[in-house]
């Protein structure tokens, strides 16, 4: 079926939006591994803390978009759980900080691997459920999570199977990795963790499981006619997306250092939908796409309270935009700001040499 | 402990009470979905604004109480008859998903709106009928029932017919009835298709705002939890499968008793000193109804094509 070839006239979300499988050319590979090294090197001298704190958490919610990213944009499937997913990732590494003396990364792995097994397990249902529902099912992890872990709370270093503990004794900070104890060398560690997770899902995208899910997302029967695994991709879907998840988790219990159940409660429940809503704003049919929704939901905050003392006061206020923005992606812009703004901006310069070289030729002839 | 059976009385109220309008807002959810294909997910957010309105009329202006009572009522039906106007045709051959996630990106704004206007702060609506005045003493069961109780239970359950009556003898029902099986065939038939569904939105919203008021009494006054109160009407409405009206009524019913029964059972005793309190997770309960029910409806597919697909 082509891109545009929907029957009945009937305009699918997936088939209006331009896919873009990303080929990795020479030149894009180039300007793509500058960018990371000055990201890596040049940026955290030039930042003042607050701000490297601020682009730690946009590398890490890079990675939970990434996630939804690949989840709903190469699947078709939504989740509106990934908020939650993150709450257990973190609660599974600090865990595991406190309980063992595992090197850094081996705990993200852990945490990941640990995650990926709660969403193949939440992704079961997946096999079965047609998109509505498993938004909804998702969502209703996400609630049952929000409930849960204020009541369980987060384990800070105390006995015990939930680790948590009351007295003012306890509270232990997790542990960083040894190189990258200072805020600055953990911006780049995490960036680079980051850097390896886009790098899985491009090796994913562009080889056979992203055939897979491309096929599934155009059309599950068809999919299934042409002997390809449906329930194995989706639930491999599920997995990836998880680990990646339980990953971004690891990162954020050592970003947080200590983590506290008002991260994850039940007011904070309507992240996954600004999770969702952010991605879809940054662009699903792009990883680049994640990359702006961590942006979005990570950094703008940041910088419209440093701009403007309104958002200093009323921080939520964001949540309008965000909904504005997700309507406006729905009804005008399937494709997300990641290719709109590009081709906004170039129509834009089109019309401005346009109207240039009509003034230049005016002026010649006069 | 667990309790004694007698500890369950004051609950079995709250919980029919709840239950009445978890059916009420179960209902304006179902009409909406089968007239437009929407599940308003934003149902919640609606009706606690328009409850948070009401409260700033009552406590600071001196606006009278029944039109602030009123004009809940009216704004939720507004908002919502607005989204569905503006958003609904452009959406409307858009599959399920896509117009469910648009109603999140309305419960998004309405949220930022609320927590612009309204900054969290302890507020508490009581509708005069909540008063002592109104309420009566059941001697037996030593139950005090407050006419919201009661407005609750009978407001959900007259909401229920009355729908249900509408859908199956008026000229617009009929329509609304056709539109649900398909709109493209509904529409030749020369049905305004439009105007049918703008009136399913008036009325649903109209739901919300009423809901959304009687929940601010009941449960209290607090936008998010007003906003994910959503689920447990959402719980009685896929128990429906999003269908019946009547089942959407005893689910909603079920799923008000079954969290309000759960409060009492504060702690089971163990061999440690640690607690297990079931009270603390009766928010739960709305969730893991709505999970189990999800997994149930989805038994036996294989492959998930929806209708309207592209």
């Amino acid at each position: 079926m082509g891109a545009a070839g929907a029957p009945g006239g009937t305009r699918s979300f997936w088939t209006r939006g331009r896919l873009s499988i990303e080929t990795p050319t020479a030149v894009r590979a180039v300007v793509i591994s500058a960018l990371v090294l000055f990201v890596l090197l040049a940026l955290p001298p030039l930042l003042s803390s607050y701000w490297i704190k601020v682009l730690t958490s946009v590398a890490i919610f890079a990675v939970v978009a990434l996630g939804l990213n690949l989840l709903f944009g190469r699947v078709g499937l939504v989740s509106l759980g990934q908020i939650a997913l993150l709450a257990f990732g973190a609660w599974a590494a600090a865990r595991l900080f406190f309980l063992t003396d595992l090197p850094f990364p081996i705990v993200l792995l852990l945490s990941g691997v640990l995650t990926a097994v709660i969403g193949v397990v939440l992704g079961l249902p997946a096999l079965r459920l047609s998109g509505l529902y498993l938004a909804l099912i998702t969502l209703m992890f996400a609630g049952l999570v929000a409930i849960v872990v204020p009541t369980t709370n987060f384990p800070n270093g105390g006995s015990g199977v939930l680790g948590h503990t009351e007295s003012s004794s306890g509270g232990l900070a997790v542990r960083r990795p040894q190189f990258a104890g200072g805020d600055a060398a953990y911006f780049r560690y995490t960036v680079i963790v980051a850097a390896i997770m886009f790098l899985l899902a491009l090796a994913h995208v562009a080889s056979k499981p992203g055939r897979a899910w491309a096929a599934i997302r155009q059309s599950e029967p068809a999919a299934l006619a042409a002997g390809i695994n449906i329930t194995f991709y989706k639930l491999y879907a599920f997995a990836l997306a998880s680990f990646m998840t339980g990953v971004a988790g690891g990162l954020y219990a050592g970003y947080a250092e200590k983590l506290y159940s008002y991260q994850f409660s039940g007011a904070r429940t309507i992240d996954s939908v600004t999770l969702l809503a952010t991605v879809l704003m940054g662009g699903i049919f792009s990883l680049w796409g994640a990359v702006i929704a961590a942006v979005l939901q990570q950094m703008l905050p940041a910088l419209l309270q440093n701009w403007f003392g309104f958002f200093n006061t009323n921080p939520d206020f964001l949540l309008v935009i965000f909904g504005v923005g997700l309507l406006q992606v729905l009804v005008t812009a399937p494709e997300g700001l990641v290719v709109s703004v590009p081709r906004d901006l170039g129509f834009l310069f089109r019309l401005a040499s346009r109207a240039a070289s009509r003034a230049a030729g005016r002026g010649n002839e006069a | 402990m667990f309790p004694s059976y007698q500890d369950f009385y004051p609950y079995i109220v709250t919980g029919l009470a709840l239950g009445g309008v978890y059916a009420l807002s179960g209902v304006g959810m179902v009409v909406l979905y089968r007239a437009t294909g929407v599940l308003n997910l934003a149902f919640g957010a609606i009706g606690a604004m328009g409850a948070l309105i009401s409260w700033t009329l009552i406590n600071h202006t001196s606006f009278p109480d029944w039109a602030s009572y009123l004009l809940c009522v009216v704004f939720g039906g507004l908002v919502t008859f607005a989204y569905g106007v503006i958003f609904g045709p452009p959406l409307a051959r858009r599959d399920p998903l896509v117009k469910a996630t648009g109603t999140l990106g309305l419960t998004l704004v309405l949220l930022g709106l609320m927590s612009y206007f309204w900054p969290p702060f302890g507020r508490t609506m009581l509708l005069p009928t909540s008063t002592p005045e109104y309420s009566y003493h059941i001697g037996f069961a030593n139950v005090d029932v407050t006419w919201t109780q009661i407005i609750g239970l009978s407001f959900g359950i007259f909401v229920t017919v009355a729908v249900g009556a509408f859908l199956r003898y008026t000229k617009l029902g009929t329509a609304m009835r056709a539109m649900a099986n398909d709109r493209e065939i509904t529409a030749t038939l020369g049905v305004p298709v439009r105007r049918v569904e703008a009136v399913a939105w008036l009325g649903s919203g109209l739901l919300a705002g009423a809901a959304g008021l009687l929940l601010s009494d009941l449960v209290g006054l607090d936008p998010v939890g007003l906003t994910f109160l959503i689920v447990s009407s959402l719980a009685a409405a896929l128990i429906a499968r999003l269908r019946s009206l009547t089942v959407t009524l005893v689910a909603g019913i079920f799923v008000g008793l079954a969290t309000a029964l759960l409060t009492p059972i504060t702690g089971f005793p163990s061999e440690t000193n640690y607690q297990f309190s079931l009270s603390s997770y009766r928010g739960a309960a709305p969730f893991v109804i709505a999970i189990i029910t999800l997994l149930f409806l989805a038994r036996r597919r294989v492959v998930t094509i929806s209708r309207t697909e592209g």
